[in-house]
């Protein structure tokens, strides 16, 4: 409770100072992504986990296993998440690290998920859209595809798709991670 | 078409979809005057030419808030905040804060664990608490409310209320959102990060934070559709049977396509007390700033002491004991002046017990009577210490302002130690009892 007391005297402080807004966006960032770093390593979510790179609040790496009975069930990809000053009311930038066989992840990693972009939610964490990404590993959205062929084989082929996901997945080198960390 | 077309038109698509023009201004701007607007249509479409040029006579100041798509969240949290101030009970910030946490419950009851939403909760507590201990003209409030982070936990929280009073009453709100289900309508346009206010959220965000406070909203349309003013919505007070209750206040939104800002009636807002010009003729600034006067006198507990509107001895002897007198000296008597107590609303125990004291203080209030005395008075009072300064004054109508609730403890009174020509206050007994007993004497005939 203290803390909360002073947090908002501060940011009273603040707003006579020139630049007011930048100031206290950090702050209420570094303090929602603290509780939010808190919450995952009490309660650890089976098959999800996150952690700041290097002391820095503001860039994340996480894990996801897919899930099982889905063609990715035992696979584990690692994904990037960065994080606006204006967070959380604008959502943050997810990308998968791992390369990925999926029809709404393009080559580059970009994710098409409405929750993270128009339909994002200030009440979303990180924990919930790591939970909405691995359910979309086993429920694409096939009628907005970034990866038509993906979309294509889904339905139709699915130990093509099988194959093509496992012959995309790979671990990550030691440098492609430090790569993420920077 | 050909493929390379199709390509650019997705290209533009594209474009144009994650256009969205760049928000300027603060948050929540300072009160302006609504003739603003009205400049601003000037050279628009006739329709809002004649529109706007009729808000200004109603509604005369508004506040601008940036459209960022949350000016209509905002817009109504702030006004729901200035209207608690404006309430000036510190009771009533201690009651809302109890109201909003026992609204809890609805999170709770819609399966929302705490730390979804106390977070952004716990800006609005923090701010009624620190506005109910603030005595500003709202300064604090708009401080605040230009911060980015605290706003816009203020404003999730409202919303997470709005989405939860919709879910928690679907019976009312269904309707309005087919064909979606209100899960979907919630999820999509309360609580996605970026959706301005829509009538259903407008309509369930009254019921669940403005009117509980005892507050209406209305909403003034400013659009295209034919008329001469803007077309007004209002979200009332009602009891179980739809009856109308009067509210305490009433936050006024001015919607424009798309966009919300803060509007006000004249009445809404605090008149500045003007400050009283220092040395002037005061006969002319008494009429200009009666109002002012009228909230004074209200406030005004020493009044009623008998003795305290002595603040001159030397002129009560010359307005009082030679002239009183006298018959044909043209004294105004107590009935003369009864018009005059909504001005300085003086208590009635006052006005019978000492009828002479408070004459002096009404006669430059009643100009009529007083005007043609100040000479009569300066002739025939022998008592009158300094010929000099009354003539030069013609105090007979300024100096006895000086008694005023407004003056009297001020420096313009010879008997603050601030005043340059300072004579400390002498209190007779004698007098002042010889007085009460004439009068009593003077009733009784």
């Amino acid at each position: 409770m203290d803390t909360i007391g002073n947090q908002s005297t501060s940011s009273m402080a603040e707003t006579k100072t020139s630049s007011p807004i930048r100031a206290s966006t950090n702050n209420n960032v570094t303090k929602r992504l603290q509780t939010e770093l808190m919450t995952l390593m009490m309660s650890s979510t089976p098959g999800v986990s996150a952690f700041p790179n290097n002391g820095d609040l503001l860039n994340w790496t996480a894990t996801i296993v897919g899930p099982d009975a889905t063609p990715y069930e035992k696979l584990t990809f690692k994904l990037s998440f960065a994080f606006p000053s204006s967070y959380p009311y604008t959502p943050p930038t997810v990308l998968f690290k791992t390369p990925i066989f999926h029809p709404n992840i393009d080559f580059s990693g970009r994710i098409c998920l409405d929750i993270l972009k128009d339909k994002w939610s200030a009440i979303y964490n990180i924990q919930s859209v790591l939970l909405s990404l691995q359910s979309l590993l086993g429920e694409p959205n096939n009628a907005s595809p970034l990866n038509g062929q993906a979309a294509e084989l889904w339905d139709k082929d699915p130990a093509e798709y099988k194959r093509l996901v496992l012959g995309r997945h790979r671990e990550l080198t030691a440098e492609e991670l430090a790569e993420g960390n920077m | 078409m050909d493929y390379n077309q199709s390509d650019e038109l997705a290209q533009l698509q594209k474009l144009s979809n994650e256009y969205s023009p760049e928000a300027e201004g603060p948050l929540v701007s300072e009160r302006i005057s609504s003739s603003a607007i009205t400049t601003e249509y000037a050279n628009g479409d006739p329709v809002y030419q004649i529109k706007t040029a009729a808000l200004p006579q109603k509604y005369s100041f508004y506040r601008t808030c940036r459209g960022d798509g949350h000016c209509g969240w905002r817009a109504v949290a702030f006004s729901y905040f200035e209207a608690l101030q404006k309430t000036g009970s510190k009771q009533k910030f201690f009651e809302e804060e109890t109201r909003l946490r026992s609204l809890a419950n609805l999170f709770l009851a819609l399966g929302h664990p705490e730390h979804v939403y106390e977070d952004f909760a716990e800006e609005t507590y923090s701010l009624l608490r620190t506005i109910a201990n603030t005595n500003d003209d709202g300064e604090t409030l708009l401080a605040t409310f230009n911060d980015y982070g605290t706003s816009m936990s203020i404003i999730t929280h409202i919303k997470l209320l709005t989405s939860a009073w919709i879910q928690t009453h679907p019976e009312q709100f269904a309707p309005y959102v087919v064909p979606q289900t209100i899960q979907e309508y919630c999820q999509r346009s309360i609580e996605a990060a970026n959706c301005e206010i829509e009538n259903v959220g407008l309509s369930a965000l009254a019921d669940v934070l403005v009117k509980p406070a005892g507050f209406a909203v209305e909403v003034l349309y400013l659009d295209r559709s034919p008329g001469e003013e803007v077309n007004t919505y209002r979200f009332d007070l009602t009891d179980q049977h739809g009856t109308v209750l009067p509210a305490s206040h009433t936050l006024r939104l001015l919607y424009r396509p798309g966009h919300y800002d803060i509007l006000y009636r004249p009445e809404d807002i605090p008149q500045p007390i003007e400050q009283p010009p220092v040395f002037v003729n005061l006969t002319s600034t008494m009429s200009e700033h009666r109002p002012d006067f009228h909230g004074m006198a209200g406030r005004d507990d020493n009044l009623a002491i008998p003795g305290m509107s002595f603040a001159f001895p030397h002129q009560t002897n010359w307005a009082f004991n030679p002239l009183y007198d006298l018959p044909s000296a043209p004294v105004p008597t107590v009935s003369q002046a009864v018009p005059v107590p909504a001005y300085v609303p003086l208590p009635v125990p006052h006005q019978e017990l000492l009828p002479p004291q408070s004459i002096p203080m009404e006669q430059p209030i009643s100009p009529p009577v007083s005007q043609p005395q100040p000479s009569s008075i300066g002739r025939n009072g022998p008592f009158r210490p300094c010929t000099y300064e009354f003539e030069i004054n013609h105090s007979s109508v300024s100096l006895p302002v000086f008694q005023t609730s407004q003056f009297k403890n001020s420096h313009f009174n010879v008997a603050h130690y601030n005043n340059p020509d300072f004579q400390p206050e002498a209190w007779n007994p004698n007098e002042e009892y010889k007085h009460t007993e004439r009068s009593r004497r003077n009733r009784s005939q």
